[in-house]
């Protein structure tokens, strides 16, 4: 393990001298996030200065609300796993898109590593540094300019067995990269399989309860990108669904071990290509 | 049976399912919903052995199976049947642990980082091989010596000339002292100079340090000058395991004569059959237009008579008399019916 982390470390400087050499494509970059998350924000405020707050009814009767501030909150929350896993494992995506269809995993297997950790240990995506940035600020602003009324029902020693899932959620989104990245290599192309997969988590930015029972249990148990940003976020604000953390923290391991028996299988149906 | 090579190779097979798909747009709807399979058997059934310190010359044409081979010798791809040993292990059983005694070197694809300097590449390996401090630099300097990375080490991969980049990932696939090396076309289009310094490198490394050499190519120089041994495969089985100069004794009086004739009508007043009495394996003409290539076996007719009889009968812009290479000997082997050994 601290090999790994030795490695890490060195591609770490390395992505961050590259981060150096390469300005122009980092702004770019990184401009074009902050407008893509401009454009989302904007929305979500367009959509509020319409409605007090968005609803939920059962029956005619409103049994749930959530204001502009609490969903801004859900969402920035959102970013943080996100990001974090954006930051260190975003290699992955690469196995999908072009590594195994073109033959250059191979490289993967010829040194003494483990190839899963070999490949995440060999990229860091300083361009996650948006999401962890504008993640952050829409958090803090949330509650900043939270009304009082709304602001008093959060209890900040929530705040701990928050953090304490936090990695487990980045494990969510890891592990649905790696079991759909590994699909790979039985069909030699499987990033648009990851593509769909990650983009439920767009679902999981808003209140689960707003879904009908199949996407809701598709993004609580399936994809459960709702475990890495509604209910621990709703957990701090309201204190409900305390036992959410723990399906986190489970559902999070189940899928880890899951990913990693793909992945182990996928490596043995490797097929290289021609050279 | 016991057996105490470096590497042991048995009944060694690999097939690929290919899919079939018809061509066009209804081809591909009805491939997605009744998906048609071909079996095709890269690798079908190959054996072979290879001692400790040996370089050996794994040749065959394209697509014969000598990459796959290789890719299943170094642990990349899981044999379909059979098995392969080296130094006692199995590649994809302990892969880890088997990684540790190898070097690997693809001519076509660097393993080496793009964006890291090459002395960086070299520190990550270090970390990955968990290589000492002392050995590290005592190997960087025998490297150093034999490869000549000085002038670039401080260059990041991406800026290096395909004959540097060469050298680099040779270095890199040797920093950890392995047993085997394992070269798939090490010396693919690089320029003379370059290949002749790979090659005397790989000869020093081998004598200097013991190790056991596999390499593919297509340059029969590269067999010459580094090969005692050969094993040649074509499509998938083995066709020859056994001394250069044997081969050489089998096959090496072919020669190819190749000419532009003034005129292409001209083709035919060559009757080299009728003059010479040559049997269909000693003799083969090739006419593309005005571009014509003969292969002849010289224990019928000498390089001079089929020279001065083709002189006397047409005329050419340009002719020239070549040894016959790799894939001609191949062709005629295989042609041949089997295995030679």
């Amino acid at each position: 393990m601290r090999k790994y982390l030795r490695l890490h470390r060195i591609f770490i400087a390395q992505d961050l001298k590259k981060l150096m050499e390469y300005k122009v494509d980092f702004l770019m970059g990184a401009i074009g996030f902050v407008l893509v998350q401009a454009v989302k924000i904007f929305t979500l405020g367009i959509m509020f200065s319409a409605i007090p707050a968005l609803f939920y009814k059962e029956n005619g009767t409103i049994v749930d609300a959530w204001t502009f501030n609490e969903v801004l909150f859900i969402y920035g929350f959102s970013l943080i796993p996100k990001g974090i896993d954006h930051l260190l494992f975003d290699n992955l995506w690469g196995i999908g898109y072009w590594t195994v269809a073109k033959g250059d995993f191979d490289k993967y297997l010829t040194r003494p590593v483990n190839s899963w950790f070999y490949v995440l240990t060999e990229k860091f995506c300083v361009d996650a540094f948006g999401d962890l940035f504008v993640g952050i600020v829409l958090v803090v602003y949330s509650v900043i300019s939270m009304p009082a009324e709304i602001a008093a029902n959060i209890d900040w020693l929530r705040l701990i067995p928050v953090a304490f899932v936090i990695p487990f959620a980045v494990m969510i989104y890891t592990s649905v990269k790696t079991a759909t990245a590994a699909i790979s290599f039985w069909t030699k192309r499987s990033g648009h399989i990851t593509h769909m997969c990650y983009m439920t988590n767009e679902f999981s930015s808003y209140p689960a309860k707003i879904y009908n029972n199949v996407v809701k249990t598709i993004i609580t148990y399936i994809l459960p990108f709702a475990l890495t940003a509604y209910y621990p976020a709703i957990y701090l604000l309201r204190g409900e669904y305390p036992f959410h953390l723990l399906l986190t923290v489970g559902v999070s391991i189940v899928l880890f071990i899951i990913s990693q028996l793909v992945w182990k299988l996928g490596v043995r149906s490797y097929e290289s290509a021609g050279s | 049976m016991e057996n105490n090579s470096m590497i042991h190779v048995e009944n060694l097979h690999k097939h690929f399912k290919k899919a079939i798909k018809e061509p066009g747009l209804k081809g591909s709807i009805k491939a997605l919903f009744k998906p048609k399979y071909d079996v095709v058997k890269a690798v079908d059934g190959i054996d072979f052995d290879v001692e400790a310190g040996e370089i050996i010359g794994f040749i065959g044409p394209n697509g014969a199976g000598k990459s796959t081979v290789i890719k299943m010798l170094t642990g990349i791809l899981t044999p379909s049947e059979g098995f392969c040993r080296i130094n006692g292990h199995i590649p994809t059983e302990s892969r880890k642990a088997y990684v540790k005694e190898i070097g690997v070197v693809f001519g076509q694809r660097t393993q080496l980082w793009w964006d890291l300097a090459l002395r960086e590449t070299y520190m990550v390996l270090k970390e990955i091989y968990d290589i000492s401090d002392e050995d590290y630099t005592k190997r960087m300097a025998f490297l150093n010596e034999v490869l000549d990375l000085e002038d670039f080490i401080t260059s990041p991969v991406r800026t290096l000339s395909l004959g540097q980049r060469m050298r680099a990932d040779i270095a890199a696939a040797l920093l950890h002292n392995p047993k085997v090396l394992f070269l798939d076309e090490p010396t693919v289009g690089l320029d003379v100079v370059v290949k002749d310094n790979i090659r005397k490198a790989i000869l020093r490394i081998n004598e200097e340090s013991g190790t056991t050499v596999i390499l593919t190519t297509h340059d029969l120089e590269d067999i010459e000058l580094l090969c005692k041994r050969i094993v040649m495969v074509d499509k998938g089985k083995k066709v020859f395991d056994g001394e250069l100069s044997t081969l050489r004794e089998l096959y090496g009086q072919m020669r190819e004569l190749t000419f532009e004739l003034a005129s292409e009508k001209d083709i035919d007043k060559l009757t080299y059959s009728e003059k010479f009495n040559f049997a269909e394996d000693d003799f083969s003409i090739d006419a593309k237009g005005a571009e014509v290539k003969v292969r002849f076996n010289t224990d019928v007719a000498s390089v001079e008579d089929m020279l001065s009889f083709t002189l006397s009968k047409v005329h050419v812009k340009d002719i020239s008399v070549k040894d016959a290479d790799i894939e001609e000997i191949i062709r005629r082997l295989y042609k041949g019916g089997g295995e030679i050994s």
